[in-house]
């Protein structure tokens, strides 16, 4: 998935000049091959997040593309007032790339842990919220980023748990992915990054008439498919490795209450930090998103409980 | 910028802050009065506008960082014709425009101000994408003193020094005073311009109400053939010109009346 990032990277910045890439000191070996072949659009704005953020707004306004990068604990959330301000009151073409979200440094503890970052970059105006779950995804909605030509926030969670898909998907409309199809009138599982594949996991080998939908595109939501999909199903089953305020349970819920009421189990992160640290496996067992505690969540939900 | 057609005379923008101030009963008359030469100067003799329109690409900046001075700025742009003398009669009206902090929605601002510490970094992307871009233009950051308490202040700074960034000026109003008393009392700076220095600019101080200092230590500061990003501290007097208001920190928050806003408009037409 890292890989995916860097090609996309460098595939945009020779394809315009006026592409930048600016990180707040972070991405290691991440950067090697877009300092390689593009090494006049590479910026190294120091630990000084709220100043790369400012300096993006003010090198968007000369006719700049910048695509600044940080952790997802620091970009959106340390710069929020930033993002809000200087880049989204005018719609500038800021992407903002948040690494490692969730759990992903599971043993560096809450500073840099990533479980607010979807819902506060909601509520900033203007500012696209994307979610990927496998490289396929991270191709098309840093190409999207690149397209929108408004400012986007691209969350980037764990990045090695397999593909979702087997080819580049289409990102039209802003559309939900089924990315397994299931029965009529069944239950639909509707998640977004790291734990799309968490959910197939489940589905195929538990539940294989539910529906599992991934959520690239988390803001804009398409209002119409997801009432859709709410409409459709016997229940929804929402799965997100972020908090259960304000991320794509909280969407979801939103919508579905007002186009098409339905039962909603969301699987998500407790209103708590993480106690102790471990593996990411482990973090996600002490949060409740390891697979066996997720389906018993689930067991329970479909019993009714 | 041709300097014939406006005179940006400091007594008629101090008029015309005091006008819009009473018309839209607001605050901040203080930070405004501050800088009023600073922004006189810049629009008369270094700002380039070509067309004379806001929206040039190839303009020079101005970023109010101080977003609470906008009024001064608002002044000086209905000498450029670019308000409308009824946007100062409504000013804070239901449905107006023109906000009580600067917002970059507003033609000839840059910037939305007013939570500080911003303008200075979006002006240092300006900087470097003029730099990156080959253009001559100038970028000129207007920030309080009080405003430097701001951590992407100095985080700017390191930056602006460490890339050779001298198209970008600083001008620190040095009014002595924010919102809640004088900044020795609050959390005291101490030197400006050693701080400044220290981070890798050319700094200079002035007097900020004195025109032809304020002009000679731009153009001083711009034909010096260093590669750093140059600094004016600007000393000044907050409520400049009006004597009740001077050095009187609760101009920043005080509302004119019907006698204080007759008593100030008589003492700035009177004034020199």
């Amino acid at each position: 998935m890292r890989d995916a990032l860097s090609k996309a990277l460098v595939h945009i910045a020779k394809e315009n000049p006026n592409v930048l890439l600016i990180t707040g000191d972070h991405g290691y070996t991440l950067f090697d091959d877009f300092r390689k072949e593009c090494p006049e659009q590479y910026i190294n704005a120091g630990i000084a997040e709220q100043n790369m953020v400012g300096m993006a707004a003010g090198l968007a306004r000369t006719g700049f593309r910048p695509f600044v990068y940080g952790l997802s604990s620091f970009i959106p959330l340390r710069v929020l007032e930033q993002i809000k301000l200087d880049v989204a009151h005018d719609n500038l073409p800021v992407v903002f790339i948040g690494d490692g979200a969730g759990f992903v440094y599971s043993h560096l503890g809450t500073s840099h842990q990533s479980t607010e970052d979807i819902a506060c970059a909601r509520v900033i105006p203007s500012l696209s919220v994307y979610s990927p779950a496998d490289r396929f995804e991270i191709t098309a909605c840093m190409e999207m980023a690149y397209q929108t030509k408004g400012p986007v926030y691209l969350r980037i969670g764990k990045a090695d748990r397999g593909d979702i898909h087997r080819e580049l998907p289409t990102l039209k409309s802003n559309s939900l992915l089924n990315v397994k199809v299931g029965k009529l009138g069944s239950y639909s599982i509707i998640s977004t990054g790291s734990m799309v594949r968490t959910a197939m996991n489940i589905v195929n080998s538990s539940y294989p008439d539910m529906a599992v939908w991934s959520v690239p595109i988390v803001k804009p939501i398409n209002y119409n498919q997801v009432a859709s999909i709410c409409s459709q199903s016997k229940a929804i089953i929402v799965l997100e490795e972020h908090s259960k305020y304000g991320g794509l349970g909280s969407l979801v819920a939103e919508i579905a209450s007002k186009f098409s009421p339905v039962r909603i189990l969301s699987i998500a992160v407790d209103d708590k930090f993480s106690d102790k640290c471990g593996t990411y496996e482990y973090l996600l067992q002490e949060h409740g998103l390891d697979r066996i505690t997720i389906e018993q969540s689930i067991h329970n939900f479909l019993l009714g409980n | 910028m041709s300097s014939n057609f406006n005179s940006f005379d400091p007594k008629v923008l101090r008029k015309t802050v005091l006008e819009m101030a009473y018309a839209g009963s607001t605050v901040h008359i203080g930070c405004a009065f501050s800088i009023i030469e600073l922004l006189a100067v810049l629009y008369r003799s270094h700002l380039r506008y070509p067309e004379n329109d806001p929206h040039n690409p190839n303009r020079d900046y101005l970023v109010l960082s101080k977003g609470h001075g906008v009024m001064a700025q608002y002044a000086c742009m209905r000498e450029l014709g670019w308000l409308k003398d009824e946007e100062f009669l409504n000013y804070f009206s239901d449905g107006s425009n023109l906000k009580g902090l600067s917002d970059s929605r507003i033609p000839g601002l840059e910037v939305t101000s007013g939570s500080l510490g911003h303008g200075f970094s979006v002006g240092v992307g300006l900087a470097m994408g003029a730099k990156l871009h080959h253009t001559d233009q100038k970028i000129f950051v207007l920030v309080g003193d009080g405003e430097i308490n701001e951590g992407p202040i100095w985080e700017g700074s390191l930056f602006a020094a460490h890339h050779n960034l001298n198209n970008f000026m600083v001008i620190v109003d040095e009014n002595g005073f924010q919102a809640m008393g004088s900044t020795k009392e609050v959390l005291d700076l101490d030197s400006i311009q050693a701080k400044f220095e220290s981070f890798g600019f050319e700094a200079i101080t002035i007097d900020g109400h004195d025109e032809s200092a304020i002009n000679s230590g731009i153009i001083q500061l711009w034909e010096s053939g260093s590669e750093s990003p140059k600094a004016i501290i600007a000393k000044t007097i907050k409520g400049k010109g009006v004597p009740f208001m001077e050095n009187n920190n609760t101009w920043h928050y005080t509302r004119l009346t019907p006698e204080t806003y007759a008593q100030a408009l008589l003492v700035v037409e009177e004034s020199q």
